[in-house]
């Protein structure tokens, strides 16, 4: 069930009202919100959803299992192995067996052996990436003593949920599960920003990511030799916006669609071609996953706090798995290891500047200490103190009276934490590597790749057919959603909100009769239901 | 500067007003007018969607709902919107066209197309004449046609042929279209305008994927996927996409056939669907029948995973177990390609560099005239 149909917003029509009415009752509104989503999950193939309830029950057992050995202060690192284990067993079976059976079989080809591999036909199931990092998530949390067990229905909930179930955002059941615990006021929607993310989570994908996919970027990713260079550099810079108005669009429709139903989920991009380094762009794309990959894998390896080399080695290593988990292919993971890249780049630029300013703060502190020091021996009215000492001087507080001890309150280190000097520069040189990792992960395969690349050095006599203003127009407006203040997004929330619900209703069916006219003929699946 | 620029951004993120919270009852009220406003006005389009299902029960129904909603945004002037919309846009109007959009022929025009003979008169002169061999600067053209199956066997073919530089290649393909419901989308007069425009030497084309579904014939009788009279139906149209292909003055089609299917009735629709291809090519001069089926099978059976032209193994099925992957799709463009350079350049690289002395204005290639 995909959102922009008429069958979804019927479903949604009718789980909205079950919802809010059954909500003061919890045993029959969980069922039902447990059973709405598994309706949903079921639409794209029933067999899944008892994957969906083997996936709950075991890791329910594990979170138990777990808390249980806590009680009693035994160690539950075995166990959490096993959950980890289980879990990540499943997700490699569905989603790696053939990649890793193919490469396995091209590695003993290159080494002249030929193994009769068994390769099966294995259907990948709908958001199993995502399942998987939630259910991780909960048992992690429950290992650390951050989370208690929830009950299997609350838990279940929380695995099947609909409005994220096929793509994210990846809630944690920390944020999630306490939504379940008491009925929410049914007085206090805020409907305003529902509704504008979910109409414009519609338009941003029907209207400009499912145009730029059909007339500009799957053509030029698949038959470059066809296109001039213009055309391909405009299918390239295509793809970043299409790959952002295409899963920002779920994010916000998933996140209006909870809105209404009382559940706030967690933001998960904030315009992130405006960031002016890639450090940026990551805490502004796919926000959820960031952090997840911060909390459960790069802190585990040891974050930042093993030294240096060690850093820029979790670092890779995060990102390589982060872009492995996009897809089954090198491509992703050469993705990852592209961004782990540019962040250890940046990483080596912060890091020299924090040493300097480490230097500097010694030498000040070095400074204020033996100013102090000439202050306690200098007569009563000698012309020494801040002055004297220089700017780092303000930082050290001194004794009201000269015979009281010094206290050097440690200031926070001071450097510019930014990786770029400017503003627009580094906007653009963000945007620029961000949009030539995107071929790698857009590409089917390095060649492929390389040729999308090569190709803008060899036609730049013409224009050619694809670039055309409809199409330069979706680039632009894609990118122009990026330099407005999220202000004018509130204002705009706010005006909505204040009108009466039938007017809201008109302008929605106007947009939605817009969005017909305008978008393609039949819905097309959101990029991220393969990942 | 940096400090400008966050301080920037701590103002944009302070929220400006608080939006005013309003009851589900709102929110529900605001639902159902958008619902039921936006259905009036997209009336017309939802009649459209509803035509173009499958003949059946379920189509039954949903036209039964959707067209007195129709009617009802047609009577209260709610349709106009979308239509000035579009129109201002020069976009098509919503809904359906105003008479039927079929694949029946204007009169006089396809008359060999209804007869059952495609290698009428003009035709078969045309196709057991000797092909125009292509040359550099002047390459056979060839049209790639067909539903989504086509997709990325189209694009590997087009890349393949790109290589020779012997070919120039246009795809055309079309998600969710066929041969069974010209209404839907109407096959035959796309060719034809395609092949007016682009002067093709040769057509390679896929259809049947979606074709598993009942056919309405030109008086109006309609007959379910696989009956006698459906069989009879199809294999007329498939006849006359070759006549409409001959008439716009095409030398060779190449017919793709479905490949094998996971699931085992939809096989066996693909193999009924594949016979009448193949019937169609062994009576036809100049249309070849390309096996997929047989090319992406392992003993007859199903695959996911077959060895590619290296060797390797990789994977030619998209994970819906139907559509190809480009490695899949290479396959069956290879056998295309392997198909044209037997017939329009078999000595290979001897016709590659420079035009034949005695033709200087080729037949069939660059122009399907000499």
């Amino acid at each position: 069930m995909l959102f922009p149909t008429i069958t979804f917003a019927v479903f949604f029509l009718c789980v909205f009202i079950g919802n809010w009415l059954l909500m003061p009752r919890p045993r029959l509104w969980k069922p039902f919100m447990l059973a709405v989503s598994l309706l949903f999950y079921g639409w794209w193939d029933w067999r899944f959803v008892f994957l969906l309830l083997l996936s709950a029950l075991v890791n329910q057992a594990f979170a138990q299992w777990i808390a249980a050995r806590r009680r009693r202060g035994a160690r539950s690192g075995w166990a959490l192995a096993a959950a980890v284990a289980v879990d990540l067993g499943v997700l490699g079976w569905f989603k790696y067996y053939g990649f890793f059976v193919t490469s396995v079989a091209g590695a003993l080809g290159a080494l002249g052996l030929n193994a009769d591999l068994p390769l099966l036909r294995i259907v990948l199931p709908l958001g199993i990436s995502f399942l998987t990092f939630r259910v991780l998530s909960y048992v992690i949390d429950v290992h650390r003593g951050a989370l208690q067990p929830a009950s299997l229905l609350d838990f279940s909930v929380y695995v099947a949920f609909f409005p994220y179930l096929a793509a994210g955002p990846i809630a944690r059941a920390s944020e999630f599960l306490p939504q379940l615990r008491g009925p929410r006021d049914p007085r206090d929607l805020d409907t305003g920003r529902a509704f504008f993310l979910i109409f414009g989570g519609l338009a941003k994908k029907m209207l400009i990511a499912d145009y730029l996919a059909t007339h500009v970027v799957d053509g030029v990713f698949a038959t470059p030799g066809q296109y001039s260079s213009p055309e391909v550099l405009l299918g390239i810079v295509a793809y970043s916006v299409q790959i952002y108005c295409d899963f920002s669009a779920y994010s916000d429709i998933a996140i209006g669609v909870s809105l209404l139903l009382g559940f706030r989920l967690p933001d998960n991009f904030d315009r992130p071609y405006a960031a002016r380094s890639v450090q940026e762009f990551w805490r502004r794309w796919h926000m959820t996953l960031s952090r997840w990959l911060r909390d459960y894998l790069y802190i585990p390896l040891g974050g930042n706090r093993r030294g240096t080399v060690r850093t820029y080695v979790n670092l890779l290593v995060t990102m390589t798995l982060g872009g492995l988990w996009h897809g089954a292919g090198w491509t992703f993971g050469f993705w990852g290891l592209l961004h782990g890249c540019a962040l250890v780049v940046e990483h080596v630029r912060l890091d020299g500047r924090r040493r300097h300013a480490l230097i500097v703060q010694q030498q000040r502190r070095a400074l204020a200490e033996e100013s102090e020091a000439l202050l306690r021996t200098a007569p009563p009215g000698a012309a020494v103190g801040p002055a004297a000492a220089g700017p780092a001087a303000t930082a050290v507080s001194m004794g009201s009276s000269g015979a009281s001890p010094v206290t050097v309150s440690g200031p926070p280190l001071e450097y510019d934490r930014r990786p770029w000097p400017g503003t627009w520069l580094p906007c653009l040189g963000t945007f620029v590597f961000v949009t030539f990792a995107w071929v790698f992960f857009r590409a089917d395969g390095f060649s492929a790749a390389l040729a999308v690349l090569g190709r803008l050095f060899q036609e730049w006599g013409s224009l050619g057919a694809a670039v055309t203003p409809a199409a330069l127009l979706a680039v632009v407006a894609g990118m122009a959603v990026h330099y407005v203040p999220r202000s004018v997004w509130e204002r705009g929330e706010t005006g909505f909100s204040t009108l009466n619900p039938v007017a809201q209703g008109v302008l929605l069916a106007l947009g939605f009769m817009l969005l017909d006219v305008l978008g393609p003929v039949g819905p097309s699946a959101f990029l991220y239901f393969k990942f | 500067m940096g400090r400008d620029v966050r301080r920037r951004d701590r103002a944009e993120r302070e929220p400006t007003a608080t939006p005013r919270r309003r009851t589900a009852g709102s929110a529900l009220t605001a639902m159902v007018v958008a619902l039921a406003l936006g259905a009036l006005f997209n009336a017309a389009a939802m009649k459209k969607t509803a035509l173009d299902m499958p003949f059946g029960a379920a189509r039954d129904l949903r036209l039964a709902l959707v067209g007195p909603l129709a009617s009802l945004s047609h009577w209260s002037l709610l349709d106009r919107p979308a239509e000035w919309t579009a129109l201002a846009l020069g976009k098509p109007r919503p809904g359906p066209p105003p008479a039927r959009a079929g694949s029946q022929p204007a009169a006089g025009q396809d008359d060999e197309a209804t007869s059952g003979r495609p290698d009428g008169k003009p035709g078969k002169t045309l196709q057991e004449r000797p092909l125009p061999k292509p040359y550099k600067g002047h390459p056979m053209r060839l049209y790639i046609a067909g539903d989504s199956m086509m997709g990325l066997p189209g694009m590997a073919l087009t890349n393949l042929a790109g290589k020779t530089k012997l070919v120039k290649t246009l795809l055309d393909y079309r998600i969710s279209t066929g041969l069974c419901r010209p209404d839907a989308f109407d096959w035959p007069a796309q060719l034809r305008a395609q092949v007016k425009a682009f002067h093709p030497g040769a057509v390679a084309v896929m259809f049947g994927a979606n074709d598993n579904q009942g056919v309405e014939t030109p008086s109006g009788e309609v007959y379910q996927f696989g009956s006698r009279g459906w069989k009879k139906e199809y294999r007329r149209r498939v006849e006359e996409v070759v006549a409409v292909l001959y008439r716009g003055g095409v030398r060779r089609v190449y017919w793709i056939g479905q490949p094998v299917m996971p699931d085992s009735s939809y096989d066996a629709q693909v193999r009924l669907i594949n016979e009448i291809f193949r019937g169609v090519a062994e009576k036809t001069t100049g249309v070849h029948y390309i096996d997929a089926y047989r090319l992406l099978s392992k003993g007859g059976r199903y695959t996911q995973y077959l060895p590619d032209a290296g060797g390797a193994i990789v994977q030619v099925r998209e994970q819906d177990g139907e559509h190809l992957t480009y490695a899949g799709g290479l396959i069956v463009a290879q056998a295309v390609l392997d198909a044209v350079e037997s017939e329009w350049f078999p000595d290979g690289g001897d016709a590659r560099r420079t035009p034949p002395p005695a033709s200087p204005k080729p037949t069939g290639a660059a122009t399907p005239e000499g």
